[in-house]
């Protein structure tokens, strides 16, 4: 891969995460530059979304290191937030807070964490709405907009903080089939715009034209890590091998 | 309808005492039954434990006792320390309408406890996830977030815990307060007539309970506007 001299932006070492005595996470070694996009696949139960959930510490891991735009992730609380307002995070469910307008669920954290004030972020809240193309649903409250739109509002939500890092939990697989399109279209032009993201998801058509690398996780580790030529065309292992064959075979 | 005249004016202040006793109420057991429900859902043992005590024991024992238990107890503490620091005192009097309030928040704030757990529990726990992932401290996710998700869920067995609370200030009067019920005992030595004096007192209840009835009802709509319509 290539040897650029800039800190990655993202670096795992030898991550392990345990649920109990489950092992989630075997030794997990990753790094992503800035400006890179990574697809993350695999099958259920394979780590991906635990490993993602680690770099904004939802979950905390173990034993190695996470290393966040040259912070370490430890328990020290303070750096944790510091850290999170880096790095946007989009979630299968989408988790709009019900009880807020759609304006309100994008100024609510930038007035809290990043002392904006009101007027102001309520301009980038409109900003991003009219970016993720839904302006006019910004007075409505979540249950009335279709999934679809609910999670470009989460999208706009995690945009408005201004983060370095972008990661995308499943984004779409919580969707009906029509709607997967206008949230994947609001993903490719984050691509286009330089954003660093990691996704975890199935759509393969994504990962092919956006990602610059593909990693294929299993039973908690990383099998696989390729350019999507590569990984689509000839992948190295078996694993990934009959995963691909599983997925693309309809 | 003679023989009530001469009382109206006793039993509206009666009913000024009893909505006195139940706004000073009404605040001290949302706070007993939020830090209730905080210990519970704590991961700290000695909290769990605390609250646990405080729900078995105030659910479990008659509301009058607690009453008189907390009236006549806290006369005599007080009473044993004000004598450390001068012996002549003889006995303090503890004012009948903050022992009475107290004892009934606690009481319904032991109840309050159990709905409030059940509310915090059913906050969507992505939405605490997404405040997490916006940086949002727990302060500020508790009180932007599952304070405002948790309040909704609440309400209606809330409600019943405001009614219980309205009709547990009549049992006040049995250590001397003057709210209604101890109008009506009075009125009643002096008329000779019970059921239309307490036939009063049962019409000022069914008064504040409509009140609070409605209020819930106005609230319960207020919140669920985030939840239907709009589509």
């Amino acid at each position: 891969m290539s040897t650029s001299d800039a800190q990655p932006l993202i670096q795992m070492q030898g991550v392990n995460k345990f649920f109990g005595s489950f092992q989630a996470l075997k030794n997990i070694n990753l790094e992503v530059r800035k400006g890179e996009r990574i697809v993350v696949c695999g099958p259920s139960g394979s780590g991906k979304s635990t490993m993602i959930r680690c770099i904004n510490r939802l979950e905390d891991h173990n034993d190695g290191h996470i290393i966040i735009d040259g912070k370490e992730l430890t328990d020290q609380v303070k750096d944790i937030n510091a850290v999170r307002r880096e790095v946007g995070m989009v979630f299968q469910s989408f988790n709009l807070f019900p009880h807020m307008t759609i304006v309100k669920n994008l100024m609510l954290a930038q007035q809290l964490v990043r002392k904006i004030p009101k007027a102001e972020a309520r301009e980038t809240a409109m900003h991003y709405l009219k970016r993720v193309k839904i302006p006019e649903q910004a007075e409505k409250y979540p249950i009335a907009l279709s999934g679809g739109q609910q999670q470009r509002v989460a999208i706009a939500r995690a945009l408005c903080m201004k983060p370095e890092i972008m990661l995308f939990d499943e984004p779409t697989s919580a969707l009906d089939p029509e709607m997967i399109n206008e949230v994947l279209e609001v993903m490719v032009d984050l691509a286009k715009e330089g954003m660093t993201m990691i996704c975890v998801t199935h759509e393969m058509g994504f990962a092919r034209s956006v990602a610059d690398r593909i990693i294929f996780m299993d039973e908690g580790e990383i099998v696989e890590e390729a350019a999507p030529a590569q990984f689509f065309d000839n992948p190295k292992s078996e694993r990934t091998k009959k995963f691909l064959s599983q997925i693309l075979s309809h | 309808m003679d023989v009530l005249s001469g009382w109206w004016d006793d039993y509206f202040w009666g009913a000024v005492v009893v909505g006195q006793v139940f706004i000073c109420s009404l605040g001290l057991m949302i706070i007993f039954g939020l830090f209730g429900a905080m210990a519970k859902l704590s991961n700290n043992r000695v909290a769990q434990k605390i609250a646990g005590a405080y729900t078995v024991i105030f659910r479990g024992t008659p509301e009058i006792l607690v009453i008189l238990l907390l009236y006549f107890g806290s006369a005599i503490t007080l009473t044993a320390i004000a004598q450390i620091f001068s012996p002549e005192i003889k006995f303090v009097d503890v004012p009948p309408f903050w022992a009475g309030t107290i004892a009934i928040s606690i009481i319904v704030g032991s109840y309050a406890t159990e709905t409030f757990r059940g509310a915090f529990l059913g906050v969507n726990p992505g939405s605490i996830e997404a405040a997490r992932a916006l940086g949002m401290s727990d302060l500020q996710t508790f009180i932007y977030v599952r304070i405002p998700e948790m309040w909704r869920l609440a309400l209606p067995p809330f409600g019943n815990h405001m009614l219980s609370l309205i009709k547990d200030t009549a049992l006040i009067s049995i250590i001397g307060l003057n709210e209604t019920m101890f109008v009506a005992k009075q009125a009643i030595t002096v008329t000779g007539k019970p059921f239309t004096m307490y036939i009063v007192v049962g019409a000022i209840y069914l008064g504040f309970s409509t009140i609070i009835t409605l209020a819930v009802m106005g609230i319960e709509k207020f919140g669920e506007r985030t939840t239907v319509g709009a589509k």
